[in-house]
C-alpha cells in the first residue's frame, strides 16, 4: 500500500515548479553525446538484427543457430524500446535529424506506428492510470485493482494474460482498433475500415518479411527454409515476453496507485506530475537493464518528461528521488523479480471479485 | 577510400529504382538502406541529397564560391533556385539557404556563401568546410526565371543578393541571349563586389551586358553610383523586365518603384530575409501544446516556434522564414496568421508552419 502525504495546491505547485525546472535544465544541456548516443544504439540495432539474420541462413547448426535467434531477438527489443519507442515519443525531435523524427519513425513491430502514437503517446501519457480513460490498465482483458469493476471473464485472467505476453506486438496492434467499440455498435463499419485496411498493410508486410522473405531467401540459398522460420517465431517471442514484462512492471506493481475519473477535473500541472509519479514504478538494477528496457525501467521519469531523451533518466531520477522524499510522496522502485512478482500477484488475486 | 567514386555513384541513381519503390511500399526502411548505400559511396542515397565539395573560391573578401557535386538525387534543379545547405552543430542539424549560380547537368553546382557577422552556421562553412566534406541539401526551390521574351532586361541586386542573379544571368548570356542586360550591384564596401572580376570578363565578352556597382559605404569612385537604391539610379536605362533580390527592404523599395508607374514588362523579386516582425506588443493568448500536456501564455504578435522553443519544446524546424516545412504542425483549436501574408488560418485539423504563423487568440497545436 501507498502512504503518500496529501498536498495542498501550494504545495502541488511549488512541486510542479521543481519538476518544470529540472526538465529544462536537462532540455539546456542535450547536445553531441546525446545525438551520438541514439546512432550508437541505431548501429547496435542494425548490427544485431542483420547479423542475426546472417546467422539463420546458415540453418540449423546449433552454435550458429542459437546466436542468430538471440542476436536477432535482441536487435528486435533494442529497435523495440530504446530505439523506436524513444524516438517515436518525440526524444530526440530536437536533432532535427529526419530518420529520428518522432511523428514519422516506423517500427519493426505488427503494428503500425501511427496507432502507437495516439493510443501510448496520446492517450496512455495523457490518462495514466485513469480508469476508464487509461486503456492500458488491463487492456480490457485484465483486472488489476480493485476499483475495476469485476466480470466473470475475469476469472479466467491468467490465462489470458499468458496469452498476450506470447502475442503482445498483436495486442498492442490491436489496441488502437477499438474492436469492443465496434461489437457494441458504437462504432460503425465504415469508420473501422480505413483502421482495419492500415493494420493489414503493416501486418502484411511485417509478417511476409519474417516468415516469407527470408525463409525464402534461406532456400535459394539452398539452406534450411525452416531453420529461418522458427528462429524468426522465436526472436519474435523472445521480444513480446520481454516487452511485455517490462510495460507490466511499469505501472501494475503491487505500490502502483489508480485514479477515478474525476481527478481530470481541471487538474493542474502539479497534479499531473503527481499522478504520474503515483501511477508509475521503476526497475532498479545495472546498465544493461536500463538499455534493454528502453530505460523504462525508469517509467517514473519517463512518465514525467516523456519527450526527454532516456538516457537522462538515469541522472533525473536521482533528482526525482529526492524531490519525491522532500513532498512525501512514495518512489515506487525495486528489483525486477520483486515487481514482476507483484505483478502476478495481482493478477491471480484480483481474478475474483 | 571508397568502394566507388562519386562519378560512378551517380550513375547508380537507376539501379536503385526497385529499392525505392520497396521503401515507398513500407517493404524497406529508408534510413536502413541509406545505411548500407552509404558503404557504397558516402554520398549515395536513395532520396536524399548528398554533395561533395569540389573547390572554395574566394570571390569577394566576404564571400566564398563553393563548389558542389550532387549525388544524383538532384532533379531540374536551376540556377537563380535556392538550396538549403545542413550541417550539424552540437548533436542538431541546422540548415540555412544559399542560391545557385550554377547548376549543371552532371551534378556540379555551386552556392556562394557571405560572411555574417557573429553568423554561427554561415561562418563555419567559409573557416571549416574543407574540399572532399560532405554535406546535405533539401531540394531546390525558387521561383526566378530569366525572361527569355524580354526587349530588355534590368537585373538590381544587393549584397549577396546577386548570387541568385549572377546564376540566371551566367546561364542566359551562355544561352545566347542577345537583348541588353544591366546588372546593378550595391555593395557597401568596394571589397564586397563578389564576382567583379567575372562580370567584367563578361561585360568584355559580351557586348549587350553592362554591370554597374553602386558603393554605400565608402565615396564612390568613377563611374561608380552612391548610395542605395533610387531612381535617379535608373535614369535613361531601358527597363522591360526587372529582377530584383536582396534583403526585405531592398526588395520593398524596388517594389514601390515599379509600381509608381504603368510599365510593360515584367517584375520578380526575390527577399532572402523575411519582413520584420509586426511592431507592437501583441496580446496575451492562451497556448495549448496536446502532445506535452502544457498550457501556457503566449503573445499573438510572435511567431509559435519561437514562443514554443521559448518554453522548452523543441519543434522540428528549418528554414524559419515558412519556406521548407520542416516545422508544420497540426492545428487543433484557434486560429492563427500568416506572419508573411496576413492570412489568417483556422483549426482544427490544419497544417500550419509554426515559424511564420502567430496565434489570432488562444491556440491548441499537436506538439
Amino acid at each position: 500500500m501507498r502512504h503518500d502525504r496529501q498536498l495542498t495546491a501550494a504545495e502541488l505547485d511549488s512541486f510542479g515548479a521543481e519538476l518544470d525546472a529540472l526538465r529544462q535544465r536537462t532540455l539546456d544541456d542535450l547536445g553531441e553525446p546525446d545525438a551520438r548516443y541514439i546512432r550508437r544504439i541505431r548501429a547496435a540495432v542494425r548490427l544485431c538484427c542483420w547479423s542475426g539474420r546472417a546467422l539463420l541462413l546458415l540453418g540449423w547448426f546449433p552454435p550458429t543457430w542459437l546466436l542468430g535467434v538471440a542476436l536477432l531477438g535482441l536487435g528486435k527489443i533494442l529497435e523495440n524500446m530504446e530505439l523506436g519507442h524513444n524516438v517515436m515519443h518525440g526524444q530526440y525531435d530536437w536533432m532535427n535529424d529526419p530518420e529520428l523524427r518522432g511523428t514519422r519513425y516506423e517500427w519493426d513491430i505488427a503494428g503500425p506506428a501511427d496507432f502507437w502514437r495516439h493510443t501510448h503517446n496520446h492517450i496512455h501519457h495523457s490518462y495514466t492510470n485513469v480508469l476508464g480513460k487509461d486503456d492500458d490498465v488491463g487492456y480490457g482483458l485484465v483486472r488489476l485493482f480493485p476499483e475495476q469493476r469485476w466480470k466473470p471473464f475475469y476469472r479466467w485472467q491468467p490465462l489470458w494474460v499468458t496469452l498476450q505476453a506470447l502475442l503482445f506486438q498483436y495486442s498492442v496492434a490491436v489496441q488502437h482498433l477499438r474492436l469492443d467499440q465496434y461489437v457494441k455498435g458504437r462504432m460503425s463499419r465504415a469508420e473501422l475500415r480505413p483502421l482495419l485496411r492500415q493494420f493489414n498493410a503493416k501486418l502484411l508486410r511485417q509478417s511476409v518479411k519474417d516468415y516469407l522473405a527470408f525463409p525464402l531467401l534461406a532456400l535459394l540459398l539452398g539452406t534450411s527454409a525452416a531453420a529461418v522460420l522458427v528462429g524468426n517465431l522465436l526472436a519474435n517471442l523472445i521480444r513480446n515476453l520481454w516487452t511485455f514484462t517490462v510495460i507490466f512492471c511499469g505501472h501494475f506493481t503491487e505500490r502502483a496507485a489508480v485514479f477515478p475519473p474525476s481527478v481530470l477535473e481541471g487538474e493542474s500541472r502539479g497534479h499531473w506530475y503527481l499522478r504520474q509519479l503515483r501511477g508509475s514504478s521503476n526497475l532498479t538494477g545495472g546498465p544493461l537493464l536500463h538499455i534493454l528496457t528502453g530505460n523504462l525501467s525508469h517509467q517514473i521519469e519517463h512518465h514525467l518528461f516523456p519527450d526527454l531523451p532516456a538516457r537522462r533518466y538515469a541522472e533525473l531520477a536521482v533528482e526525482v528521488r529526492e524531490i519525491a522524499a522532500r513532498y512525501g510522496q512514495v518512489y515506487n522502485s525495486g528489483r525486477l523479480s520483486r515487481q514482476f512478482g507483484t505483478v502476478l500477484r495481482r493478477i491471480w488475486k484480483y481474478r475474483l471479485a | 577510400m571508397y568502394l566507388v567514386p562519386l562519378s560512378l555513384a551517380r550513375r547508380l541513381g537507376p539501379a536503385l529504382k526497385p529499392l525505392r519503390a520497396l521503401v515507398a511500399g513500407g517493404w524497406l526502411q529508408e534510413a536502413d538502406t541509406d545505411c548500407l548505400l552509404r558503404l557504397v559511396h558516402p554520398a549515395l542515397r536513395l532520396k536524399r541529397v548528398f554533395a561533395r565539395v569540389e573547390s572554395r573560391v574566394w570571390v569577394a573578401d566576404d564571400m566564398l564560391a563553393l563548389g558542389l557535386r550532387t549525388n544524383g538525387n538532384a532533379h531540374g534543379w536551376r540556377p537563380g533556385q535556392h538550396v538549403r545547405l545542413y550541417r550539424e552543430l552540437d548533436g542538431v542539424r541546422h540548415g540555412r539557404s544559399y542560391s545557385l549560380t550554377k547548376a549543371e547537368p552532371d551534378g556540379r553546382i555551386e552556392l556562394a556563401v557571405r560572411r555574417q557577422p557573429g553568423g554561427r552556421f554561415s561562418n563555419g562553412l567559409l573557416e571549416r568546410l574543407e574540399v572532399g566534406s560532405l554535406v546535405e541539401l533539401d531540394p531546390a526551390q525558387g521561383e526566378l526565371t530569366w525572361p527569355h521574351e524580354a526587349g530588355s532586361v534590368l537585373l538590381l541586386a544587393a549584397g549577396s543578393g546577386i548570387t541568385p542573379l549572377l546564376g540566371l544571368l551566367r546561364h542566359a548570356l551562355a544561352q545566347g541571349f542577345a537583348a541588353p542586360v544591366t546588372l546593378l550591384h550595391y555593395v557597401r564596401q568596394r571589397r564586397q563586389r563578389a564576382f567583379g572580376e567575372e562580370l567584367q570578363g563578361l561585360m568584355a565578352r559580351y557586348p549587350n551586358f553592362q554591370v554597374r556597382w553602386a558603393i554605400s559605404g565608402e565615396a564612390p569612385a568613377a563611374g561608380e553610383l552612391a548610395g542605395r537604391f533610387q531612381a535617379a539610379h535608373l535614369a535613361g536605362r531601358p527597363v522591360h523586365s526587372l529582377l530584383a533580390c536582396g534583403p526585405h527592404g531592398f526588395v520593398a523599395s524596388v517594389d514601390d518603384w515599379w509600381r509608381a508607374e504603368p510599365r510593360a514588362g515584367g517584375l520578380q523579386v526575390e527577399a532572402f530575409t523575411p519582413p520584420a516582425p509586426s511592431v507592437g506588443g501583441g496580446e496575451q493568448v492562451r497556448l495549448r501544446f496536446a502532445r506535452s500536456h502544457r498550457e501556457l501564455p503566449g503573445n499573438s504578435a510572435v511567431n509559435l516556434l519561437e514562443q514554443a522553443e521559448a518554453h522548452g519544446l523543441r519543434p522540428p524546424h528549418g528554414c524559419r522564414q515558412g519556406i521548407c516545412t520542416a516545422c508544420t504542425c497540426q492545428l487543433l483549436a484557434g486560429g492563427v496568421r500568416d506572419l508573411r501574408t496576413g492570412g489568417l488560418t483556422h483549426g482544427p485539423g490544419l497544417p500550419i508552419r509554426l515559424c511564420v504563423s502567430a496565434p489570432l487568440g488562444d491556440v491548441e497545436l499537436d506538439l
